[in-house]
């Protein structure tokens, strides 16, 4: 007997990694530095029960690939800085509720998401977006990795979106997030975030959002509150001769009450036409410098005290150039590209910390070249759930790198 | 998802595509092996006979990753003893041992390790002495809560009066009696977690002085610093909180003292003056009247305040030896100041390549520390100040402390005989005990290496033995209060 249309499940399975070689010039190894690495290596799982429930599953791998980070041009987060950190192995593992009321909500809809997964905070993830360099910005602008619970109300063109998770960053590929603490106190729902998204046509979408994280950088919450607020615009339109795609952002990060403030403008845009594709990156951001250990690409953690070294900032361009010999039915896909990145470094706050002494120079710089690989992964957008699922939203996703 | 699909394809190629580092100018993929000292640098030991510690070295691939297999190549340089194995290869951690047997001579011996593939050559050297050598033993480990756990100690009268960060002050009692602690035993009395002051971070209580008033034979006040948030340099934050612990059991606050726009550091009292001096890193030097009774706000009890080093003042630490009040800056050096106008007598802009941390002063000698990267160079130095009959600085030397990042504590015991430090960051971190026979050229006696660093060293003698309270940093084995006996490591 065939099941119920709303009783089936879907499964739908996706895979896909960079293979790549960045050179960074300069570093802080006072030399240029080259490394071969496979980053983002997934493993992508979509799960569908009928038209309203439905599990997102992300297994990311780059504990294995990249333990010591990826060389990344003013990279920083999680103890790592100039490389960008490896994500932890369970990546997402989110189950949402969608269209909880039905028909009793009119064209109206309430959705429900918890897991570990991202924060309705700030812009998409940089994974799926045009560039392979994580910008300055990653944890300015999103926020990810968390147990988190999300509620939904989508009416029209407007999505409201509020939720509460554990305020602790991860600190190993393996960690899971905190729930507890050794005090007993709760780490989970000790943060909070808000985002409202605005979708006036179907190919322009804006959102505004705000969260107070609790301790994000020590894990027992020992550290204080961050505050931050993000506000972007992103069109994206798939005409039949390819893809136009940009994206402007701004976000704001007040650490201690203020005692820190951290700023980042972004804007991207990404041209394809048939195989050939394009794209530029345009990013000011500060961010703080702390005491590294005796590996210059970490810095010390857990942290001893509220302290840092000066803050930068970093002003830099990103060019990308690829080509889509993406199978004709778009399973498999292969990129080849090479991405540059340059631009100039700054100490904004006084401090003791010195760019060129840690650098050598004032400027910053990378060059990679290298390929996607991806199996049925086109299409992916990570940390939209519930009515913002693209499926759901009809919000067409940038297909990523 | 058949085993025949692409998806599998794609898989076998992620897997397939390599993971190597290369700091190399230019491109291709070239590995670069480094080698550092882990364990047994700086021993003392009969001669002829074999080093309590065992030398081990840790070999790593492109600055992080455990270098398995590589071989390794022992040889005595200098002295005429022995090393064994003379070869031997890393294991899976990129470590190599051998036990080393000096030679006849009473003299600093030295040997040599080589790695293939390593560029640089590590030197061991160790003291074969005549009469045995005595290492500091760890009496007693008081864990602390993670919050960001202990930064200094002020022991007085057998009482430890811990800075627990976040959890405030935590008085133990390690041979007063009141609870029947020990050095070896210490015991809890009472704890109080002091005022935010609406300073960002919170209580952050940092370090401590238990002034014992001779005017009025008043033991009632702890001065605490709290170590607000601070752009290092430049700004900084924290109050001095007043505590009266008339009660030890029940401690109570009663009152601050603010400077606006810089925050509180390392304390020393002129106690028969009743003047509590204070380094406010930004803010300088500050005296302070704390005579009669405190309560509220104290800040317009302050005499004096000075910076130093103008616009390049961030005042680490103070400590008095007669008329002279002796200050570290981070950033300016070593300075001495008349210690009742606080006028500058001599020094400053005396140490250039690396920033200054703590500080000490006996005789006519004086100690500093180096801290964090300047331009490059690591604070892996102990500062050697000769003092002039006025109390005025020349550097007359430096100890360079091999594998560490930061010398955060200076201190000279009571007798005169040691010169103790802490340090942290990089592979040797710990506890450095000196001897001062001669002391414009301390000698390493004792060594103790705590992986996760030790911030701070409070000495003590307590029952006619001398320890050292040591603030044992976060990570590892998690922070806390560690106590050492270092009797009889200088004889």
């Amino acid at each position: 007997m065939a099941l119920p249309a709303q009783s089936r499940i879907r499964v739908t399975p996706m895979a896909r990694g960079i293979a790549t070689v960045t050179r960074m010039a300069p570093s802080p190894l006072l030399e240029p530095v080259t490394e071969a690495r496979l980053v983002q290596p997934m493993v992508m799982i979509d799960v569908a029960v009928g038209e309203r429930l439905h599990a997102t599953i992300s297994l990311n791998a780059e504990g294995l690939t990249i333990p010591g980070g990826q060389l990344t041009a003013g990279g920083w987060g999680e103890g790592f800085v100039d490389r960008r950190h490896p994500h932890t192995y369970v990546h997402e593992l989110m189950f949402s509720a969608r269209d909880l009321l039905g028909p009793v909500d009119g064209s109206a809809r309430l959705a429900l998401a918890a897991g570990k997964g991202f924060v309705p905070f700030g812009t998409d993830d940089p994974m799926s977006r045009p560039m392979l360099m994580y910008p300055v910005n990653h944890h300015l602008s999103q926020i990810l990795e968390r147990a988190v619970a999300i509620a939904q109300f989508k009416i029209g063109p407007v999505v409201a979106e509020a939720s509460v998770f554990n305020g602790d960053e991860p600190t190993e590929p393996g960690d899971w997030p905190l729930l507890l603490r050794d005090d007993g106190n709760w780490r989970f729902g000790d943060s909070w975030a808000g985002r409202l998204t605005l979708r006036p046509v179907h190919q322009i979408e804006a959102q505004a959002s705000y969260a107070d994280v609790h301790s994000p950088e020590h894990r027992a919450g020992a550290g204080g509150e961050a505050r931050k607020a993000s506000a972007s615009v992103r069109w994206h339109d798939a005409p039949a001769w390819g893809e136009r795609y940009a994206m402007v952002e701004w976000a704001r990060t007040s650490e201690l009450d203020g005692f820190f403030v951290f700023h980042s403008m972004l804007a991207e845009v990404l041209v394809r036409r048939r195989r050939i594709g394009a794209a530029y990156r345009f990013e000011r951001t500060e961010r703080p410098e702390e005491e590294r250990v005796a590996d210059p690409f970490r810095s010390r953690r857990p942290h001893l005290e509220n302290a840092i070294l000066g803050i930068t900032r970093w002003t830099l361009h990103t060019i990308r150039a690829e080509y889509d010999a993406t199978d004709p039915d778009g399973r498999v896909q292969l990129t080849p590209f090479v991405e540059l990145t340059t631009g100039r470094v700054a100490e904004v706050s006084g401090g003791v910390f010195d760019v060129v002494s840690t650098y050598g120079s004032n400027r910053a710089g990378t060059l990679s070249v290298g390929v996607v690989m991806g199996w049925r992964s086109r299409s992916h957008r990570m940390g939209r759930y519930g009515v913002l699922a693209p499926d759901h939203a009809g919000m067409t996703p940038h297909k990523g790198h | 998802m058949s085993l025949r699909s692409p998806g599998w394809l794609v898989l076998a190629g992620m897997v397939a595509a390599c993971s190597t580092t290369t700091p190399t100018d230019p491109g291709p993929v070239a590995d670069t092996y480094t080698a550092s000292i882990v364990a047994g640098q700086g021993q003392f030991g009969l001669p002829s006979t074999a080093l309590a510690v065992e030398l081990k070295i840790r070999v790593v691939l492109n600055g992080t990753t455990p270098a398995a297999n590589r071989t390794v190549t022992w040889a005595v340089a200098t002295g005429g003893g022995t090393i064994v194995p003379a070869s031997t290869t890393t294991n899976t951690a990129g470590e190599a041992t051998a036990r080393w047997t000096l030679g006849a001579a009473l003299a600093q011996q030295t040997v040599t390790v080589n790695s293939t593939g390593v560029a640089n050559q590590l030197v061991f050297n160790a003291t074969a002495q005549a009469t045995p050598a005595v290492s500091p033993t760890l009496v007693a480990t008081v864990p602390i809560p993670a919050n960001y756990g202990i930064h200094d100690t002020f022991v007085r009268d057998g009482l430890a009066f811990v800075m627990a960060w976040n959890n405030g002050i935590r008085i133990y009692d390690v041979g007063n009696g009141i609870s029947g602690g020990s050095p070896a035993s210490p015991q809890l009395v009472s704890s109080l977690v002091t005022n935010v002051n609406g300073v960002p971070g919170g209580p952050q209580a940092h370090n401590a002085w238990w002034f014992h008033n001779p005017v009025t034979q008043q033991k009632r006040y702890l001065f605490v610093g709290q170590e607000g948030p601070a752009n290092i340099g430049t700004t900084s934050s924290g109050d001095i909180h007043i505590v009266d612990v008339s009660n030890l059991a029940a401690p109570v606050e009663v009152g601050f003292i603010h400077v606006p726009g810089a925050g509180a550091h390392n304390f020393w009292m002129d106690e028969a003056r009743q003047v509590l001096y204070a380094a406010f890193y930004n803010g300088g030097v500050a005296a302070i009247d704390v005579s009669g009774t405190l309560s509220g706000d104290m800040s317009s009890r302050i005499i004096a305040r000075v910076q130093p080093g103008g616009n390049s003042t961030y005042v680490w630490g103070v400590m008095q030896l007669g008329n002279t009040l002796y200050a570290s800056d981070m950033l300016s050096g070593f300075w001495a100041l008349d210690a009742l106008t606080l006028a500058t007598k001599g020094g400053g802009f005396n140490v250039d390549e690396r920033f200054t941390s703590d500080l000490w002063a006996v005789g006519n000698w004086a100690y500093s520390g180096t801290w964090g990267t300047r331009s490059g160079t690591r604070g892996n130095a102990i500062k050697i100040w000769s003092l002039s009959a006025t109390g005025v600085p020349t550097l007359s030397g430096q100890i360079v402390v091999d594998n560490v990042g930061t010398v955060s504590d200076v201190a000279v015991t009571a007798d005169g005989k040691a010169l103790v430090a802490t340090a942290e960051n990089l592979a040797s971190p710990g506890l450095l005990v000196y001897d001062r026979v001669d002391p414009a050229n301390p000698s390493l006696r004792g060594r103790v290496i705590v992986p996760e660093g030790l911030h701070t060293g409070e000495l003590a003698v307590i029952n006619g033995r001398s320890y050292v309270f040591a603030a044992r940093n976060p990570g590892g084995a998690g922070p806390a209060l560690v106590i050492y006996d270092i009797t009889g490591v200088v004889p």
